[in-house]
């Protein structure tokens, strides 16, 4: 039955968007069990993150394998309904106050996705409350947050500031291309990443899996 | 002459020597500041948005006390009235949608639709005004609203281009200084990218469509060549300003940027120096791996702007050719102290700027968040280190 999917992964990190969605429809159709098929997905995503960590792949294959991701999910979603999905944990990410900038936390969020993490994503323009009503709620370990412009990485420190207030047991990573040890300092956070695979690179250590 | 018409003349020419790529009397200072002029002089970005005579002030009361060669016009491009008037959809403003002390958000999104390429490339103007207005205003939803939302705009547009010429003249009569660039216009795949099809929409036609995208971005290139032109009132002594965006690594793999970037930007650019006009190449972000591409240009044609590409190699493969300028961190100038800031343009000056061509600036558009003592230690450095 299995072989309805085989190459499925290749597809996906080929990019081949209409073999990937081939490959899923004739294996619904087949009955194979549609959590294989989202870890050969994942694996999938997975291969795509190292290839741009080697420098092999760039953003647009990182945005083209996203697109291609989110319509075989679109596929497979309605059947996992009720599928209990093992994660290696939760992880609150989202693009901070004044902000609407979601290109790079899109990517982090999709790699975190396929290394097998649960992502909630409370989108851009978050505050500080959102963050710590999403991690107390998740009892999230990590904190991604999001930001673009210097000019809005002050919510930033006040949105950390407000998390460690309220006493909550959760390292913070931020990214974004102006982040830097200077910022990371500035802002209290525990981690900071600039490139697309350096997000996956910190859950490994925050959850040593 | 007077005074300030010297003075005048002075700075124009120190900048105008460093960008034919020789040295003048001193390292010349350009400062693209935006918000941050609205923040030293006192004002909320609600103000300078919706008031022009409040976004020329602010720009009054650095050039009163800073002594720089050149800096941009008023901190605000965007002014919130005409994008109201119009009822933009793709645009927050301080004061309207957000806190009158956020800096204005463009929600990008595929206001282009893939489907939409032939007839984008049969007609772009036509497109532009038949279709893609209407979907990016609120006030274009019945032909009555839309003419009259049409004459507002354009009038409020006029109104603020005579009051930036009045304060042009002004700033250059009182003051001494003048604008670092005149005209503007974009890479085509910028154009495309940024406000058409959206960063997702494009990455997507470079896989499922890539002839109707070639096709777009060559019906570009004329057009993006009379609009910086046109925008520049046809002057030729000052750069066009060109802010470059979707061509900064990593966004495109080599094959890509080969295929799809560079060939209609290098024409674009070309076509404006068959003018006699420079492009100010903003390379926004990390450019390096592309320096022997865009060696590839005519001597001079550019002044290629550093932010993040590694500046060591900038100098070694466009030095000498390519009048180069930028790269004092945006973080810096938020974070560090007057002394790092100072050592950096030390740095700056010792190994760039040491055989002429060179203009001192931060790496990108100054935000309202720089510190004030950080901007006088950039000037005050290059003032006094920056001598020839």
């Amino acid at each position: 039955m299995a072989n309805q999917i085989d190459g499925l992964k290749d597809a996906l990190v080929g990019l081949d968007m209409n073999k990937v969605l081939d490959k899923v429809k004739a294996g619904l159709d087949a009955g194979v069990d549609p959590m294989d098929m989202v870890k050969d997905l994942q694996a999938g995503m997975v291969e795509i993150g190292d290839r741009f960590a080697r420098g092999e792949y760039f953003l647009s294959e990182l945005i083209m394998s996203g697109e291609i991701m989110k319509q075989a999910m679109a596929l497979l979603e309605p059947k996992l309904a009720g599928v209990d999905q093992e994660y290696k944990g939760n992880i609150v990410i989202g693009t901070v106050q004044g902000d609407i900038h979601d290109l790079g936390k899109n990517i982090v969020a999709m790699l975190l996705k396929g290394a097998g993490y649960n992502v909630i994503d409370l989108g851009v323009d978050v505050p500080a409350e959102k963050f710590i009503d999403a991690v107390k709620e998740n009892q999230a370990p990590l904190l991604a947050m999001s930001v673009l412009l210097t000019g809005c990485q002050d919510p930033m420190r006040d949105i950390i500031k407000a998390v460690r207030d309220a006493g909550l047991d959760v390292k913070v990573l931020i990214g974004g291309n102006y982040v830097d040890e200077k910022v990371k300092e500035y802002c209290g956070a525990d981690y900071f990443g600039t490139t697309a695979d350096d997000g996956v690179k910190v859950a490994k250590e925050v959850f040593g899996a | 002459m007077s005074d300030k018409k010297k003075l005048y003349q002075e700075r124009l020419n120190r900048y105008v020597t460093a960008m034919d790529v020789g040295k003048p009397d001193r390292v010349p200072i350009r400062l693209n500041l935006s918000e941050f002029l609205a923040k030293y002089a006192g004002y909320t970005l609600q103000e300078i948005y919706y008031q022009m005579d409040k976004n020329i002030e602010s720009s009054n009361k650095f050039i009163q006390d800073f002594d720089v060669d050149t800096v941009p016009g008023p901190p605000s491009l965007w002014m919130g009235g005409i994008h109201d008037a119009t009822g933009a959809k793709y645009l927050k403003f301080a004061g309207r949608e957000l806190d009158k002390d956020k800096q204005f958000q463009f929600l990008e999104s595929d206001y282009m639709k893939a489907e939409d390429y032939d007839d984008f490339i049969e007609n772009p103007t036509k497109w532009i005004l038949t279709t893609l207005l209407p979907r990016l205003h609120t006030e274009f939803k019945d032909p009555y609203r839309a003419h009259l939302s049409l004459i507002k705009g354009a009038a409020g547009m006029v109104m603020n281009q005579g009051m930036l010429a009045e304060a042009g003249k002004r700033w250059a009569e009182e003051y001494g200084i003048f604008p670092p660039f005149s005209g503007m216009s974009k890479a085509p795949f910028d154009t495309l990218g940024d406000v058409l099809r959206g960063l997702h929409g494009i990455m997507m036609d470079m896989h499922l469509c890539p002839d109707k995208l070639l096709a777009a971005l060559d019906v570009l290139v004329d057009h993006n060549i009379y609009y910086g032109m046109a925008t520049a009132a046809g002057d030729t002594t000052l750069p066009l300003f060109m802010p470059l965006h979707r061509g900064s690594y990593p966004f495109l793999n080599p094959e890509q940027w080969d295929k799809f970037y560079w060939p209609t930007l290098k024409k674009v650019i070309e076509g404006l120096w068959k003018h006699g006009k420079r492009t100010l190449f903003y390379a926004e972000g990390d450019w390096t791996p592309y320096l022997e591409k865009i060696a590839e240009l005519p001597d001079k044609s550019i002044v290629f702007h550093v932010d993040m590409t590694d500046m060591k190699k900038a100098k070694e493969i466009l030095g000498g050719r390519f009048c180069l300028s930028g790269n004092v961190p945006n973080t810096l100038l938020t974070y560090g102290t007057p002394e790092e800031v100072s050592d950096y343009c030390k740095k700056l000056i010792d190994e760039v700027a040491c055989d002429g061509g060179f203009i001192m600036d931060a790496g990108g558009v100054v935000q309202w968040d720089a510190k004030v003592e950080n901007v006088r230690a950039m000037i005050e450095t290059t003032l006094e280190y920056g001598v020839y």
